[in-house]
């Protein structure tokens, strides 16, 4: 057969694998867009709202709840329910009815008002760390509040203005720039690393699974053929329909995210594009290299399983790297996704040019060139080995 | 009579299953790097990332314009906070933000040239903090210090406004009511204390997920001839006996393994345990049965030994988000409540959760205790059945 024609065959052959077995365009479109779903409807509020807290209010005067009422009406607090005493409360909290919950002390009205410096207590649960520090964030508003509220008091009494006032309560503003994510929101910091990472653990895979299972059903000697013997060849067309495919489902999750949700994206379109495309075919030749490095299916999946699941801690978002063991942060680097995150987060959230992230595009670019060292070997696997269960 | 020797049949079938299995399972490589393997190895791996807990020292950069004995007590004062270090003083804007671009800073503490003149004034002084929102530990870690320095800093100038006469006075007037901050579970707010315990659960029902499925898919390579018993005997007491000696099997394993990282991985990395031996023991043997079934039940939808990795792995964060862990459980939309229920881990993490992080007892986990055992009965059913349906198949061969 000529090259072209051979090119058109195979890439006919790969394309009919695709479509006839559910299993790739379950696990290749629907699946990863499951997710994508999955998350983006989880976090919708952004952050959480109306948390269930409770209160101990053993003063019970026009004042505490004048704060219980305030306290309510916050964003991320909601009081559900009063105890009598601490114990209650606590207790509650281990059935997982409530976050967390403000203690008032007797007589704490009489003791602010005679300046005695009466002491309220804020009890919160970090068991969840996301419900732990806003409403830890809230209550301590609150407390402030109800300095300020006696401070300013006092001052109007004395004659002072209200910028007088307000310039005497807090000497010191902070401006917070919540750069790129002003609402702080949860569903634009996870949901953009949670679809990528998954995408690329079913690239992972289905690479492996589609290059093992060529062995395993003995198709491969026919498919090896059809490229008249020449590897690499045949790896490329076998590779380049399941690139296209992924491509179509990270366009998908793109579209979704940053189209229809309005995801700040001030990177523009061809950083993510350029970004996508580089870190698919980049996991694709990471898993090809694993398969070649251990040609056998089973292994080969599970390793691409550990370093799929690795993914989610190793990328970085949630827990930083700078702060785990210096071998871990050595180890990040062999992470495909830790790269995509750093170029993410520099040139598609936070607008920097690409030049920034250069060493992390060249080490996603060496993932895409690893199959070269393993296709020698690839060969005599798939010429000499079997299927090993 | 009769029914006594069919009783001593059944029991006989089960222990014989059982230690079939187990042989099988000692034999499949495959099989053994699920069950070994990973619920060893894992939480291991997992315990050492979230091993240092908190994020410290997080590098910012300074812009101060302001170049006065003011401005520089704020920058001594963030730089001496636990979470914060000042790593860089730069010249202007600019610069500071090409060093969040090459990922020396994580934020940008911006001091304007007016801040000790209007504090003179007695005006609001206003400090700029730029936060680089891609990483949430150090948003906080950096605007956390910076209020705390603010709120300091302002009760001095307060002080010397006043000119009280007594530290009581001061004290009283700057902050007329009083509060303490009680985190009253997971007290140093660490991240391993937060997420691993969901984590730690939710292998258990991954691994079992793996392996129970690796096992049926290469059953069923193999048209399910092992499990065609003798040709005259009840093919729903063959069912029987097959689904209890095989569970009884993995029950054998995967006690151990619950025990490892329920009681043992917690110890080794010093992670918070407040577990009583007897209610962990109680509430995990309906979680450990429901997996097990589960798995059982679920292992129907693999079709070849390799594919149960492509249905099974990806679903680890979903499930764990599902728990509320990360995202509380009070804020999860309603129709992810309802799909979260058909998991046994949803429910074992959440009360284990409460179990190890915050002393909860049996009582206090009834909701998922009582879940957990419905999933039992649900789940025993849907395995017999599938059990049921491969003795038939397997007497075909």
């Amino acid at each position: 057969m000529e090259q072209p024609n051979k090119i058109t065959a195979l890439l006919k052959r790969e394309a009919g694998i695709l479509l006839h077995h559910p299993i790739y365009i379950i696990c290749m479109v629907v699946l990863p867009t499951l997710v994508t779903l999955f998350f983006t409807s989880l976090m919708n509020e952004g952050q959480p709202t109306d948390m269930p807290i409770g209160i101990v209010d053993n003063d019970n005067t026009a004042v505490t709840r004048k704060l219980t009422r305030m306290i309510d009406g916050f964003q991320s607090s909601h009081v559900v329910a009063h105890y009598p005493t601490i114990d209650d409360a606590r207790k509650s909290i281990q059935r997982n009815e409530i976050y967390g919950f403000i203690y008032f002390p007797e007589h704490m009205t009489q003791d602010l008002l005679s300046a005695r410096q009466p002491k309220m207590s804020i009890y919160y649960s970090n068991v969840s760390l996301t419900a732990g520090a806003l409403l830890y964030k809230e209550m301590k508003t609150l407390c402030s509040l109800g300095s300020a509220a006696v401070g300013q008091s006092t001052l109007l009494a004395k004659g002072a203005t209200k910028e007088q006032t307000t310039a005497f309560l807090q000497p010191i503003t902070l401006d917070a720039h919540n750069v790129g994510n002003p609402w702080v929101s949860y569903n634009i910091y996870l949901s953009t690393m949670m679809m990528p990472t998954c995408l690329l653990l079913f690239v992972f895979l289905m690479t492996a699974y589609s290059l093992g299972t060529e062995i395993k059903f003995g198709t491969h000697k026919e498919w090896l053929q059809m490229a008249g013997n020449n590897f690499a060849l045949a790896l490329f067309t076998k590779l380049l329909p399941q690139t296209i495919v992924f491509l179509f489902t990270m366009a998908v999750g793109v579209v979704y995210m940053f189209g229809v949700l309005h995801f700040p994206a001030p990177g523009g379109l061809l950083h993510i594009i350029f970004l996508c495309t580089l870190s698919v075919i980049a996991a694709q030749g990471f898993a090809v290299f694993m398969f070649g490095l251990i040609p056998s299916l089973r292994m080969a999946m599970s390793m691409c399983s550990l370093w799929g699941v690795l993914s989610f801690s190793l990328i970085g978002t949630t827990y930083p790297i700078f702060a785990m063991d210096a071998p871990l942060q050595a180890i990040t680097w062999l992470f495909p996704i830790r790269h995509y995150y750093i170029i993410y987060q520099l040139c598609v959230f936070n607008d920097y040019p690409l030049t920034d992230a250069t060493p992390a595009i060249i080490a996603l670019m060496c993932f895409a060139i690893l199959p070269a060292f393993v296709i020698r070997r690839m060969k005599k696997a798939f010429y000499e080995f079997g299927y090993q269960p | 009579m009769n029914s006594d020797t069919s009783h001593k049949q059944v029991s006989f079938t089960f222990l014989t299953i059982m230690f079939q299995e187990l042989k099988a399972i000692l034999k499949d490589e495959g099989v053994l790097l699920f069950f070994l393997f990973l619920p060893i190895g894992y939480p291991l791996l997992y315990s050492w990332i979230y091993n240092n807990e908190v994020v410290r020292e997080v590098p910012v950069a300074l812009v101060d314009n302001s170049h006065s004995s003011l401005s520089r007590t704020f920058v001594e004062k963030l730089d001496a906070s636990p979470d914060v270090c000042v790593a860089y003083k730069c010249a202007d804007m600019l610069e500071a933000q090409s060093l969040i671009g090459h990922s020396k800073a994580y934020g940008i503490i911006y001091i304007p040239a007016d801040f000790d003149r209007n504090i003179g004034r007695l005006q609001q002084a206003h400090v700029s903090v730029y936060c680089d929102m891609s990483y949430m530990l150090t948003y906080k870690a950096i605007f956390g210090a910076a209020t705390a320095v603010a709120l300091d800093m302002g009760a001095d100038i307060q002080k010397k406004l006043l000119g009280n006469k007594t530290d009581r006075e001061d004290q009283i007037s700057t902050s007329p009511l009083a509060y303490e901050e009680v985190p009253i579970f997971n007290t140093t707010s660490g991240y391993g204390n937060f997420i691993l315990p969901g984590v730690l659960v939710l292998i258990i029902q991954q691994a079992i997920l793996l392996g129970v499925g690796m096992i049926a898919g290469t059953e069923r390579e193999k048209g399910f001839a092992n499990y065609a018993g003798k040709k005259d005997g009840s093919k729903l007491m063959q069912a029987i006996g097959m689904l209890g000696g095989k569970a009884m099997a993995y029950a054998l394993i995967f006690s151990v393994m619950l025990a490892w990282i329920t009681l043992a991985v917690p110890h080794i990395f010093g992670f918070v345990s407040m577990v009583h031996g007897k209610d962990l023991f109680l509430f995990l043997t309906p979680y450990l049965l429901a997996c097990i079934f589960f798995a059982i039940t679920f292992s129907e939808m693999v079709r070849y030994r390799e594919s149960v990795m492509l249905i099974v792995v990806f679903t680890s964060v979903p499930l764990l988000f599902m728990s509320g862990v990360s995202w509380p459980q009070s804020n999860i939309p309603a129709v992810w409540q309802g799909v979260a229920t058909l998991f046994p881990s949803s429910f074992g993490i959440r009360g284990f959760l409460r179990m190890s992080s915050m002393g909860a007892l049996l009582p206090d986990v009834a909701t998922e205790f009582k879940a957990l055992w419905i999933q039992v009965a649900v789940y025993a059913s849907t395995a017999l059945f599938v059990v049921w349906r491969r003795v038939k198949m397997g007497c075909n061969v």
